[in-house]
């Protein structure tokens, strides 16, 4: 929903103390200042939980091995996310919206995408060569939704905090964008480009997923999914800074052009090729030793 | 052949037109009689040269000099007329208390218009990038171990206008009187003179003014800013480069008096990777910005209207050095893109000026940074003081006081040559001079070019580690204090 969450990663006004010291602590940034668990300070916005750093390495580290375990812990690649972008790459990825006009208007806006903000049925309705069109046509594939993203919690700035979660909820149309599978190959693949792209850590420590790939998809990653993300996410323009609600009824592939995107080859196309070849092969295998 | 030369003032003349009026003061200087000879002439009716000339008044050694000034503006149309205390002139200058001792001890001071004046006590600078900070203020500045001394000075630095300090030294000068004026008089050009039957003026400059007359100097001082052509007649060079940046100024009104009352004002001064911005106060709630920036910014800011123009001053203070990158890519309404970014961005209002509420009209003006170092500031009966010796980068101050203290050494010097009976003008006379300003003045030079380098760096290694000298320096009350003291020229 747009507007309360709006209203909750709202600054609060700062109120100007009477005594200074008092007011240079309680001025500082949440990431900035000192405090244990027994006086945990109030949040920033709503939802907010403000960490120590303790506990925000003990975070980082937790969800990073739990979710190479399981990596359909989407929760807990959430957190690994969130734990891991403070300081520094958080405010980068908001720095690079902040100098793009597109990019300061989404700040400014906050615009959430839910199926309530976004009506899948009329995408569904819009022409086929429509970005509108490739996400839904996308969620129908992979059978997923929108609405299954989390909300940050551990960003202690509430502008950063919106940009991890616009980031998040982004994710699904770079899916579309790049027209790459939910399953494990698609999303390393994915993740390698927006490491690329935003610089994120979780999505560059996604990426050692790779190592649980099976033979054929690693060796398919190395040659033409890996390459493809490094070119593609480090040339093209930042995808964060897209307006996706503007862009529903533009061109897909004219919005490739526009970031300069090249789509790569069909992974789930290439996976059924490969799947029927080898069908045939052991065919031809079990037939030869009939025969002979 | 003697060297000579001839002075251009207006660019645009034709090459033809320049050789005939060289040709005519040519003529005109050989039928003269006899030129009017003076001890000094001193070229540049600026804070410099004026300084140097209420200074020969004031001695009683020198007082017997015969003076002349030229100065190719009106000096009595240009003083300081205007007195109401919410318009002040776009140039002023931050003088140290060393400066404000020279101007008491020739007995200037006491014209000054003081309501005009701004004395600060504390000083605030801070990194744009980290966001770390120093604060000078001299009750920081000392040993807290040490017994607190009721003598300690309180006082960093005057805010004045340039106009204010012309003035109350043309008013010094005219009740010491015996300085020779010739005003508005450009000069036409400077040459060797020649030998006749009763003098030898051979080694002596002879400047042709525009009113025709011919002056022939003992001592010639180029106090004629940083193009001098009084440094060109004597064939000095002056090496250095141009910054690549401009100052844009202005004056602007604050929403109050600042955060310490009217008893303690503070100067603010953040260095973005552009340059540093400083706001500097002046008396009640009127502030000087000076705003050292790359020139496509610099003309940027001058475009906007006054309401966008008073919303970047704001954010320059405040905002990120990302958000002011994107401000500047905007042709207009910047005051809605702040109003939206200060939402966003967290700070302490105690430790940054108190916000600007209007920007006095037709007030922004630039001028482009150089750095400059003459080889050398004397010559055979000619002295450079002030900016025809030096220009500086603004970022500390100093110009306008290297210049203050120039003018008294050379004061210290032409004194000492006449008490020991030597000619003021021999360039031996003068060495004492050099000596005791060139090292110094280069250090520096030296000190506000490195500043300035380290500051640009926008991010690297160099980030971190300045913010940790900054912090370092901050700590040590001593250190600090040597420092202020250096700055305050009383060190």
């Amino acid at each position: 929903m747009a507007s309360p969450l709006k209203h909750s990663l709202a600054r609060p006004l700062v109120q100007s103390s009477s005594s200074c010291a008092a007011s240079r602590v309680l001025l500082l940034p949440a990431s900035q200042r000192f405090f244990s668990v027994l006086n945990r300070p109030p949040p920033n916005y709503e939802g907010h939980i403000p960490l120590t750093k303790v506990e925000r390495g003990a975070l980082a580290i937790g969800s990073a091995l739990w979710s190479f375990r399981d990596p359909r812990r989407g929760d807990l690649i959430a957190a690994l996310g969130e734990a891991t972008a403070q300081p520094f790459f958080i405010d980068h990825l908001r720095n690079r919206m902040l100098l793009s006009p597109t990019g300061r208007r989404i700040l400014r806006d906050r615009p959430r995408i839910t199926s309530t903000t976004l009506s899948i049925p009329r995408l569904r309705s819009l022409p086929s060569n429509t970005v509108g069109y490739a996400y839904a046509a996308w969620l129908d594939r992979e059978g997923v939704s929108p609405d299954t993203r989390a909300a940050v919690r551990y960003i202690d700035d509430p502008e950063c905090a919106y940009v991890m979660q616009r980031y998040r909820e982004c994710h699904d149309f770079y899916h579309a964008l790049a027209g790459l599978p939910v399953f494990r190959e698609g999303e390393v693949a994915l993740k390698a480009f927006e490491f690329a792209n935003t610089g994120l850590p979780m999505t560059g420590l996604s990426v050692f997923a790779a190592l649980t790939l099976k033979k054929r998809e690693w060796q398919r990653f190395w040659e033409i999914y890996g390459p493809w993300a490094v070119r593609n996410g480090l040339l093209a323009d930042d995808v964060i800074n897209v307006y996706w609600e503007e862009e529903l009824e533009t061109d897909v592939d004219g919005l490739r052009t526009r970031l300069g995107i090249e789509k790569p080859p069909d992974l789930r196309e290439i996976r059924k090729a490969e799947r029927e070849a080898m069908k045939r092969a052991k065919e031809a295998k079990e037939s030869g030793t009939v025969l002979s | 052949m003697p060297p000579r030369l001839s002075l251009q003032v207006h660019g645009a003349r034709s090459r033809a037109f320049t050789i005939r009026a060289q040709l005519y003061a040519h003529q005109r200087c050989a039928s003269t009689s006899a030129p009017e000879i003076y001890d000094v002439v001193c070229v540049g009716g600026g804070p410099a040269g004026l300084s140097l000339l209420a200074g020969l008044r004031a001695s009683k050694a020198t007082s017997n000099l015969k003076i002349a000034l030229i100065e190719s503006q009106d000096l009595q149309k240009n003083r300081q007329h205007n007195t109401t205390l919410d318009v002040f002139s776009n140039r002023c200058s931050s003088l140290t208390p060393a400066s404000v001792k020279n101007l008491q001890e020739i007995g200037a001071w006491s014209h000054v218009n003081n309501a005009r004046v701004q004395p600060y006590q504390e000083m605030q600078v801070w990194d744009g990038v980290t966001d770390s900070r120093i604060s000078f203020d001299w009750s920081s500045a000392t040993n807290s171990f040490a017994p607190h001394q009721p003598s300690q000075p309180s006082i960093i630095a005057y805010m004045i206008e340039n106009i204010n300090i012309t003035t109350t030294l043309l008013s010094h000068l005219s009740v010491l009187s015996g300085v020779t004026t010739f005003s508005p008089a450009r000069v036409e050009s400077i040459e060797l003179g020649q030998e006749t039957a009763d003098l030898d003026l051979r080694s002596w400059p002879m400047l042709t003014l525009s009113n025709g007359k011919t002056l022939a100097a003992r001592l010639l001082v180029g106090a004629d800013g940083a193009n001098s052509p009084v440094r060109a007649f004597a064939g000095i060079p002056s090496r250095g480069f141009d910054y690549n940046r401009h100052g844009v100024v202005a004056t602007l009104r604050l929403e109050g008096l600042g955060w310490g009352g009217e008893a303690h004002k503070i100067a603010y001064q953040r260095f973005l990777p552009t340059g540093p911005v400083a706001m500097l106060p002046l008396p009640g709630n009127m502030a000087s910005l000076v705003w050292s920036t790359v020139p496509e910014r610099a003309s940027r800011l001058k475009s906007l209207s006054s309401e966008d123009f008073v919303a970047m001053v704001n954010a320059a203070f405040r905002l990120s050095t990302v958000d002011l990158e994107f401000l500047h890519t905007l042709p207009e309404g910047q005051q809605k893109e702040v109003a939206w970014r200060e939402q966003h961005t967290p700070v302490n209002n105690r430790n940054i000026p108190m916000k600007v509420v209007s920007v006095q009209e037709g007030s922004v003006a630039s001028f482009p940074l150089k750095m400059r170092h003459a080889d050398t500031y004397t010559g055979e009966r000619v002295a450079l003081v002030g900016d025809a010796a030096h220009t500086i980068h603004p970022l500390a101050g100093q110009g306008l006081n290297q210049g203050q203290a120039d003018a008294a050494s050379l004061v210290r010097t032409i004194k000492s040559a006449v008490l020991n009976g030597q000619d003021i003008g021999a360039q031996l006379s003068l060495e004492s001079y050099n000596n005791e300003r060139y090292a110094e003045n280069n250090a520096l030079l030296g000190v506000c070019d490195k500043l300035h380098r380290l500051y640009s760096v926008e991010s690297g290694p160099i980030v971190p580690l300045r913010s940790l000298g900054l912090k370092a320096v901050d700590m040590m009350g001593p250190l600090k204090g040597f420092l202020m003291r250096r700055a305050a020229g009383t060190g």
